[in-house]
């Protein structure tokens, strides 16, 4: 299946206006983990918190609503949750786990799972993985390289990024300024090149822009666990929702998107094979 | 008619060991010599010429018994040779980390010394009775130093980090509910223990004690113009005996001493009792010390402070020194330090200090006594061995000179 095993697909987006205003698109992420934190579903989670430097993120274990709204937003570059995943089961003293991951970090959470080297007594404690989209990743240089050799301006002056209709947007305070995709190509890390994963198939829910109208997210709950604590967020009113068949422009815009990133990178994949090269599939 | 008995592998410890008994018409032990028979490791020959940071990594691997103790050591004396001051939740977090490892390595003591002590109707009980106190100490191991048995965040300056306010509440809360659990795994251990009715004396010897502390260890209470360390065969009256120890043998002010917890008891609680049920009472007490200790510690510590010191690796060569007292007895790690890298390794550690010891403690008695003597020492060898260069053909020494473990 193009989009992994899944329960349901709705378009959603949080009703705090406090998390509207800050998030990138739903407020999916903040949301459901601020609601998870809340009603006691974890004690903590990992999330990409703001760095030393703008637009860097680090890991940090966010154990309070406050801290994972402060987190909010999309950075286009990695942040290391994965690592620090350990840390907040250990020092933090974390018993309930959540934690936000892109496709290949929620890849290797699940196989840290199955396979524990190095991290006894992890495993069990990862309640909530909530899983986003991802075409590709680009390493901070690249994206310095974009915003202040391409667009011309100081990575200190942009508020928010952001990636859609074929292009990368940055908004300053007063500009909105653009670079199509194409642009960005050869500057993400090698390692998306080989990726299948669009859709974070791996997640307990995953989330995204793609498929639902500006201020949006399409969200897929996967398994059990996360279905029902998206479920009790919209009970309680954390979430509005609406049916995939009456949002433009709709869950085959998606299906497209996951299908593509297969089809091309299963082409680099194929080529590394034929020339002796090592593939992580 | 003397005759001779001898007990290879000495059973229920960690390592091998081999105790030799000659006993007279009676069955009584005229002489016993007690040995590692361990294979040498080399580890402090592999941490040297390399960066400080990695002897702690590599010699708590020197044994998965007490792997704890072994790297607090080693922090130490790197701490030492570097003069780092620790700060103050950093001392107060390796600390703890010690005090939980004591709870759980006493408690496994006591696993293994059931089959001497608690009657069948009881097994079960003693069994499970250590199996939980154990869960709760490694809980403690595994959230303040990373993990349980070779942690990963005790490092030289102090502790990778602090933790947080939730770990600090629920480590407090676990703790005191262990402390019931404990108060009555002592007692039970303690009662069976008298009820063994073992002979009066068993295990006594003249001795003296050397503990640097009453908990964690004190370097400045280890004097080491004090210490000299003499080959086995100088030791051992026995030329075949000499041959395959694998332990040098350490002593202070020129004799033979016993570490452990009676030895702590002894020289900080004015503990006067001694023998085997002298040694297993004062470790099943020090049970419940490092158990009020480690919740006191919880209580005291400011989980925003700074754990860790700033320092530079580059060194004086100074002779650095940490001491630790383990559950078996005191360990000291040596070190020097220079240009970055370690210049000298040495460590001393408990079993090493009690070998020469546990021989003759079991003379005067019927050998049937013998192990009950051996086993009062809780002893570990993988880490005592220290010697020799034998030949791969037919093991014989073919030179005889101290390797470093």
């Amino acid at each position: 299946m193009v989009l992994g095993t899944y329960k349901e697909i709705v378009s959603a987006r949080a009703t705090d206006k406090q998390i509207q205003k800050v998030s990138q698109d739903g407020g999916i992420v903040t949301g459901l983990l601020a609601f998870a934190l809340e009603e006691k579903i974890i004690e903590g989670a990992v999330v990409a918190g703001p760095g030393k430097e703008l637009w860097k993120p680090e890991p940090m274990v966010a154990m309070t609503a406050d801290e994972i709204i402060a987190a909010a937003g999309t950075k286009y570059t990695f942040s290391p949750n994965v690592m620090m995943l350990k840390k907040a089961v250990r020092q933090y003293g974390i018993e309930k786990l959540g934690t936000v991951a892109i496709p290949c970090q929620t890849m290797g959470i699940r196989k840290m799972q199955s396979y524990p080297f190095g991290v006894r007594f992890l495993a069990d404690k990862i309640k909530l993985l909530i899983g986003i989209y991802c075409m590709e990743n680009f390493p901070f240089a690249s994206l310095e390289t974009f915003v202040s050799e391409k667009m011309g301006i100081s990575t200190d002056l942009v508020e928010k990024m952001d990636i859609g209709k074929g292009k990368l947007w940055v908004y300053t305070q007063d500009d909105v300024l653009s670079i199509p995709l194409k642009e960005t190509h050869g500057y993400e890390q090698s390692g998306c090149n080989v990726c299948l994963d669009y859709v974070a198939e791996l997640g307990d829910v995953s989330t995204g822009s793609v498929g639902s109208p500006d201020g949006w997210s399409t969200v897929i709950t996967r398994t059990d666990g996360g279905d029902t604590i998206f479920k009790q967020a919209i009970d309680a009113g954390i979430f509005e929702t609406k049916d995939m068949a009456d949002v433009k422009p709709g869950l085959g815009l998606l299906e497209k998107l996951s299908a593509q990133k297969k089809e091309k990178n299963q082409k680099t994949i194929d080529k590394r094979k034929e020339m002796g090269l090592p593939v992580p599939f | 008619m003397s005759e001779r008995i001898v007990i290879s592998p000495t059973s229920r410890q960690e390592g091998h060991a081999e105790l030799v008994m000659e006993v007279d018409d009676e069955g009584i032990v005229t002489k016993g010599r007690y040995f590692s028979i361990t294979p040498v490791r080399g580890l402090e020959k592999i941490v040297t010429g390399k960066a400080p940071e990695t002897a702690p990594v590599m010699v708590q691997r020197i044994c998965g018994v007490c792997p704890i103790p072994h790297t607090l050591a080693s922090v130490e004396a790197m701490d030492d040779s570097l003069d780092i001051e620790v700060p103050k939740a950093g001392r107060l977090l390796r600390e703890l980390t010690l005090m939980a490892h004591d709870i759980n390595s006493h408690a496994i003591h006591h696993f293994l010394i059931a089959a001497d002590f608690v009657p069948e109707n009881l097994m079960a009980t003693a069994i499970n009775s250590v199996s939980e106190i154990r869960k709760n100490a490694q809980y403690v191991v595994d959230m303040v130093a990373g993990e349980g048995i070779h942690p990963s965040d005790v490092r030289i300056g102090g502790m990778a980090d602090n933790i947080s306010e939730l770990a600090r509440k629920k480590l407090y809360t676990r703790l005191k509910q262990l402390k019931p659990k404990v108060d009555q795994h002592v007692e039970l251990m303690i009662g069976l223990i008298a009820d063994k009715d073992l002979p009066k004396g068993l295990g006594v010897h003249g001795q003296p004690t050397l503990a640097s502390a009453k908990i964690y260890g004190d370097r400045t209470q280890f004097d080491l113009d004090r210490f000299t360390e003499v080959m086995p065969e100088s030791w051992y009256d026995d030329a075949d005996i000499a041959k395959r120890a694998c332990s040098t043998i350490p002593l202070y002010d020129g004799v033979n001493v016993e570490v452990g917890p009676r030895a702590r008891a002894s020289v900080f609680g004015g503990f006067k009792d001694t023998g085997v049920v002298a040694q297993h009472v004062a470790r099943a007490y020090e049970m419940k010390t490092a158990l009020s200790r480690a919740i006191a510690i919880l209580d005291e510590l400011d989980t925003s402070a700074p754990t860790l010191a700033d320092f530079d690796v580059t060194g004086t060569n100074k002779l650095g020194i940490g001491a630790i007292e383990g559950p078996r007895g005191l360990d000291v790690h040596m070190a020097q330090v220079a240009n970055g890298k370690t210049q000298f390794y040495s460590a001393l550690v408990p079993t090493t200090w009690n070998i020469p010891t546990m021989g003759p403690a079991t003379e005067g008695f019927h050998h049937e006594f013998g192990p009950h003597v051996i086993r009062a020492y809780d002893p570990c060898l993988s880490c005592a061995t220290h010697v020799m260069v034998v030949d791969d053909e037919d093991s014989s020494v073919i030179k005889n000179e101290i390797i470093r473990i």
